[in-house]
């Protein structure tokens, strides 16, 4: 399972709206601030559909990964599964 | 009350060596400190009065600063040497960046810059920058049209969490910053930004530990995910 942590606030608040209606994955929260987006082995973010500037976007598992990137560009991430401990 | 009564505190003048003057250690170390929790006491500062670094370039600074920027130079200071031995006669004059706060400088006389003083195009060199604040988008994009009318190369607009910032350099190349707040700093903030030092600061340890360096952000990203979970679970 991949779990990614949000802060919420506006500047963090286009990964949760990109997250919603997608297959398998789930968000919960805001819950003490955070939300959490969930999915059992793969999430993928679009900077640009996500309308977020590259300084935002370089930061955007501030809130917490618990997963593992797998690909890290200026456009495109994607994060998979892991069994490291955190 | 102050226990000390200005009469009666040290001087830093009759200092007499470099290191008495500036209390400077150089081990970095912070055995024998105690907390700020553990006395009671609340100290607090209401912002900054000045910044200061050293210029070999005195014509350049000046008409930088008073003539280009149109930042008002409101103090100067002379001296012939300063206390410890070794000293030069120096010029410390200052510019006003609003709101009580200046930027400052130290004028050497008959030194020469050594090399590690050479500005550099990295972003360590870039770390130790100044930021000045204005209060609108029309502010900030003012300074920048305006800026770029006199002639200084300016960055493009840079979007950060929670700034806007535009990025110049001074003739010293020294880097300056001018930045609005795009909201203010929330207690959410404040929380989030302690379970990131608590998830980094956890991280160095273990690396110092096995002697290694922190390997990537992905490792504080990771902790900080457990951290997160354990405040939510909490709350």
């Amino acid at each position: 399972m991949i779990d990614v942590y949000v802060l919420d606030v506006p500047e963090f608040h286009p990964l949760i709206e990109a997250s919603r209606g997608v297959a398998e994955v789930t968000i919960d929260g805001p819950q003490q601030g955070y939300w959490r987006i969930s999915a059992p082995t793969e999430l993928r973010f679009n900077r640009k559909a996500m309308k977020m500037k590259p300084a935002v976007w370089y930061g955007i598992f501030t809130g917490g990964l618990n997963g593992e990137i797998a690909e890290w560009g200026r456009d495109e991430v994607r994060v998979i599964g892991t069994n490291r401990p955190l | 009350m102050a226990s000390e009564s200005p009469g009666r505190r040290e001087d830093a003048s009759s200092g007499k060596s470099f290191d008495e003057v500036y209390a400077y250690d150089a081990t970095g170390s912070l055995a024998g400190m105690t907390h700020a929790g553990a006395d009671g006491v609340q100290l607090a500062l209401s912002g900054v009065d000045h910044t200061a670094r050293p210029t070999w370039k005195l014509n350049e600074t000046v008409e930088f600063y008073r003539d280009i920027l149109g930042l008002p130079l409101v103090h100067a200071i002379t001296a012939r040497g300063w206390g410890p031995p070794g000293h030069h006669d120096f010029l410390h004059f200052f510019f006003d960046a609003g709101n009580g706060a200046t930027i400052a400088f130290f004028y050497y006389i008959g030194s020469d810059r050594p090399a590690k003083y050479e500005p550099e195009s990295h972003h360590f060199y870039m770390a130790t920058h100044t930021a000045w604040a204005v209060d609108t988008e029309d502010d900030l994009i003012r300074w920048k049209e305006t800026l770029e009318r006199r002639g200084v190369k300016v960055s493009p607009y840079t979007k950060h969490e929670i700034i806007e910032s535009i990025y110049f350099n001074d003739p010293n190349g020294y880097p300056l910053e001018i930045t609005r707040k795009l909201r203010d700093v929330e207690r959410i903030d404040e929380v989030d930004a302690r379970l990131t030092l608590d998830a980094a600061m956890q991280v160095e340890a273990e690396c110092r530990a096995r002697a290694e360096k922190m390997p990537d952000i992905e490792a504080v990203w990771r902790r900080k995910a457990k951290l997160v979970d354990d405040y939510r679970r909490a709350g």
